[in-house]
């Protein structure tokens, strides 16, 4: 050991022009105890990491049920009527479940693009862009049988949400522009987009709103059950997860996206195209988004109107994917959770009087607490011998 | 400064700040090895060594950065306890790094009060006059009201050192504080750190450069692997004594290598021209050529092209002029995996940064480039069970000490990190090798299982290019020394025919003629 000479610490970006010393640790900076000292865990056991996001999902009740209490109501009251609400019947537990299913793909959405380090915070706009894409389909080949239509209106969802992200990710590799910038900023383009084609092109005749004409039964997705409008997308869906799994940690590009997002310097030193993989997985990322849009037409709307979108689902996606820590099947879990929380919050607010939008700050706290948790997860509290 | 000097109470020449036995360890290395340095008042004290030698580590301890894992630290005989630079501030020791720590939107005198401010509002005006009687002082011509980021580096340099000064600070330390001045910007920088020393500052400079160790320092410490070789004075040494000791003439271990000759050409570089993507080490018409079944060795300090020799060679940069053949092969615009086919193993200086995914697992680094090799996958899905195969089998015969293949690389030490590598990269019988310092940071067993399977390979009829600053290394692995300065081959020769103190010396930018008059 003695023999040893300095090398350059963990996160030295370029240690060749300098020596160990690079990798200074904000955090440990911060706190100076006299006798106890934090620092970098080498690596975190993951069953550590699942402690840590209970711990804080157990933290989020709690300053929720604060929160509660401020407004009057007994924590107690208020979260069994959530969960009433949520899952505490058939029925509820269904539609939490037709809520879950755009979550479940915008939240992949995010899910991979940040595996590879690329911040797609554009699903919003590919969700918008895939329903674009279905009504495209659907309003082009009307001649086409059912089962051909179904996979072709799929298809022009995914390939219109790719296309979208694509715009994003060919500015950023040609040209290096911020993709968190041109994603965001590509959600307010395609929204005056959607505007546009609902009050002139696509309007329906029969109305005067700014929205298309009400498809054709023959292209509603089939439902599960009579009384539950759970439909064929909540599937699609779960196959989405089990597909991204599968190419994430089992195939070529899955494993030069996680290279990238883990490492860009060393994926291009060994010949790994970063350019190429970050057109791809935005590709995929946006596609993903864009069925979410697909399913959510097809299967509850029907028809696109200034409603299509309103939930943000794009947006809550990102929230469930962080959650998530970016893991398929832990996307389907928090999107579940998240899908109950909003079923939930309607009962809630009836049975209690606590706003709907109370599920806003939860999901807010429960954001920052699990980051924090991933965060904590990679220190350890060591005593160290004192000195002088 | 002044304030400095009248500050200070002890006269010149006491010891001032004090390392007992200052140990520091990072996962894998010890960056400081009971480290002993004193430091007088009012001296130019450098602290020499080679790249990873531990003299930046020591000065980040001096400057609060790091806490020493064992040992103290002295400041006026009384003990030192920093918990961050701005403890050392408030101590009186202030650090100039080689990154700077300036604003880059904000004007000079702004950038120079950050920090200092303990009112309310800001004091502009005072900062004004000390700063404009400062530059007037040293003849600096920088306007204050300028904006950081449009001052060359130099300028910005000077900045970055009087904003250490308005802090009242008594010990200045500059880390590599001439790597980005003109030869003019440099002598310009002695004169007036000369003239502050004069007035009572101490300053500590962290330098490879005998010259500048010899130009501006009056002692000087030596590092080597941790470990100080030695303080001595400098008016009692000359530049062929630092070099041996910062080189080290005492042999690792002797390598076993039998005579080789060099067939046919696997590289050949042919004056190629690279813009540096740091600043620091471009190339300036580089020519070398490495035949297959030999070990061509570059020496030079780091910084002076040799990252940029290695990443045009593999493909990850491309030069504006010349042209690389490998094989035979025009590769001078290839993408690197297209160069990776044509049988290139590389070796990168910085594993960590630059050869694996240290979230990946030990099998993963293992296939890392490979991944779309028939082996390892078929149609785009990877074949995990050759992958396993693979792993297993390297791990084994690379002696990788690891408790499974599927542990997270972070976890292993240094020494099984570049095994890793080497075994990756030599799994697939390369025709060049590009090893860019293989062994910095091991220990002796890994070091010499590098350089033990480098003679293999050349053995094997590969060709290698190895670039090193431990010239312990060249004299032993190379069948062919070449030297590099400032972006271009200054010298080729062979082990046999030249020594470790000419070799130094043509590192160090010393033309023959220099060596003739000493």
């Amino acid at each position: 050991m003695s023999e040893q000479v300095a090398d350059a610490p963990q996160d030295s970006p370029r240690p060749d022009d300098h020596e160990a010393g690079a990798g200074r640790d904000p955090l440990s900076m911060l706190f100076q105890p006299g006798a106890w000292r934090l620092e970098r865990r080498l690596h975190t056991r993951p069953v550590y990491e699942l402690y840590a996001t209970l711990i804080a999902l157990a933290i989020t009740a709690v300053i929720i049920g604060l929160l509660v209490i401020i407004v009057g109501v007994s924590p107690l009251d208020a979260f069994a009527s959530l969960y009433e609400g949520a899952f505490g019947n058939r029925e509820s537990a269904l539609e939490t479940l037709v809520q879950a299913t755009p979550l479940i793909l915008t939240g992949l959405c995010a899910a991979i693009a940040f595996r590879a380090g690329v911040w797609n915070i554009g699903g919003q706009g590919q969700f918008i862009a895939g329903a674009i894409g279905t009504w495209w389909v659907y309003d082009t080949f009307p001649g086409l049988p059912a089962p051909v239509l179904f996979v072709a209106m799929f298809c022009g969802a995914a390939v219109f949400g790719a296309v979208w992200a694509t715009v994003a990710s060919v500015l950023l590799v040609r040209y290096g522009t911020n993709e968190i910038l041109t994603t965001v900023m590509l959600n307010f383009v395609i929204d005056s987009g959607l505007s546009w084609l609902l009050s002139g092109p696509w309007q329906a005749n029969d109305t005067p709103y700014s929205q298309t004409e009400r498809m054709v039964e023959s292209t509603f997705l089939p439902r599960f059950f009579d009384d539950s409008r759970l439909h064929l997308g909540f599937a699609l869906a779960l196959v989405m997860a089990a597909v991204i799994h599968f190419l994430v940690r089992r195939t070529t590009l899955g494993f030069e996206l996680r290279a990238i997002g883990v490492n860009k310097q060393a994926a291009s030193y060994k010949g790994v195209s970063v350019g190429a993989a970050i057109i791809a997985v935005m590709a995929i990322s946006g596609a993903l988004a864009g069925l979410a849009g697909a399913g959510e037409l097809l299967g509850l709307h029907h028809r696109i109107n200034f409603e299509f979108g309103g939930q943000a689902v794009g947006f809550t996606g990102i929230i469930v994917a962080l959650v998530a820590r970016l893991h398929p099947a832990g996307v389907i879990v928090v999107a579940i959770a998240f899908a109950g929380l909003l079923n939930g919050a309607t009962q809630m607010q009836v049975g209690t009087g606590i706003p709907a939008a109370l599920v806003d700050v939860i999901e807010g706290v429960a954001l920052v607490l699990v980051l924090l948790a991933a965060v904590a997860c990679r220190y350890r509290l060591r005593k160290i011998a004192h000195h002088g | 400064m002044a304030d400095a000097a009248e500050s200070g109470a002890a006269a010149p020449g006491e010891n001032i700040l004090v390392a007992e036995e200052v140990t520091k360890v990072f996962p894998g290395v010890v960056a400081n090895d009971a480290v002993n340095v004193e430091i007088r008042r009012a001296e130019i004290h450098c602290l020499l060594g080679e790249n990873g030698a531990g003299k930046t580590t020591l000065a980040d301890i001096l400057y609060g950065v790091y806490q020493p894992d064992d040992g103290r630290v002295l400041l006026e005989g009384k003990p030192l306890e920093l918990h961050s630079p701005r403890d050392a501030i408030e101590a009186g020791i202030g650090m100039v790094h080689q990154h700077f720590e300036l604003v880059p939107p904000m004007s000079v005198i702004e950038n120079v009060v950050i920090g200092t401010q303990a009112r309310q509002w800001l004091d502009l005006t005072e900062a004004r006059r000390r700063l404009e009687e400062f530059f007037a002082d040293y003849d600096v011509e920088i306007d204050p009201e300028a904006e950081v980021g449009r001052l060359s580096v130099g300028e910005q340099q000077w900045v970055e050192i009087f904003k250490t000064l308005y802090f009242g600070v008594e010990i200045l330390i500059l880390d590599e504080p001439t790597a980005v001045l003109t030869p003019q910007g440099i002598e310009e920088l002695f004169r007036i750190l000369r003239r502050m020393r004069d007035e009572g500052l101490t300053i500590i400079l962290i330098t490879h450069k005998l010259k500048e160790v010899m130009d501006l320092s009056d002692r000087v410490t030596v590092l080597r692997r941790g470990k100080v070789v030695g303080t001595v004075d400098t008016a009692d040494v000359d530049q062929r004594d630092l070099a041996r000791m910062m080189v080290g003439r005492d042999v690792l271990m002797q390598a076993d290598k039998a005579a080789s000759e060099a067939g046919e050409p696997v590289l050949e570089v042919d004056e190629i021209h690279l813009e540096s993507d740091t600043g620091r080490g471009s190339l300036e018409g580089l020519s070398i050529t490495v035949g297959s079944g030999e070990i061509v060795g570059v020496a030079g300090v780091s910084g002076n092209g040799q990252n940029a020799l290695f990443d045009a060679v593999v493909g990850v940069r491309h030069p504006a002029s010349g042209s690389i053949r490998i094989a035979g092969q025009d590769t001078t615009e290839s993408a690197p995996h297209r160069i990776a086919t044509l049988g290139v193993a590389s070796v990168p200086a910085d594993r960590i940064a630059q050869g694996l995914m240290m979230d990946f697992s030990v099998k993963e680094n293992l296939v890392l480039g490979n991944q779309r090799e028939r082996q390892f996958s078929r149609a785009g899905i990877l074949n995990r069970g050759q992958i396993d195969a693979f792993a297993a089998e390297s791990i084994d015969s690379f002696e990788i000490k690891t408790p499974s293949a599927s542990q997270i690389t972070r976890t292993l030490s240094g020494g099984n990190l570049q095994k890793i590598i080497m075994a990756r990269e030599l799994s697939g019988q390369p025709q060049l090798i590009v090893a860019h310092q293989p062994t910095r940071g091991l220990d002796i067993a890994a070091t010499e299982y590098v350089r033990r399977r480098l003679i293999q390979e050349r053995d094997r009829g590969a060709g290698v290019l190895l670039m090193s600053e431990d010239l312990d290394e060249i004299f032993q692995l190379s069948d062919r020394i070449a030297v590099i300065y400032d972006g271009r081959i200054v010298a080729v020769t062979e082990p046999d025919a030249t020594t470790l103190e000419q070799i130094g010396m043509h590192m160090a930018g010393a033309s023959d003629t220099d060596q003739g008059s000493q």
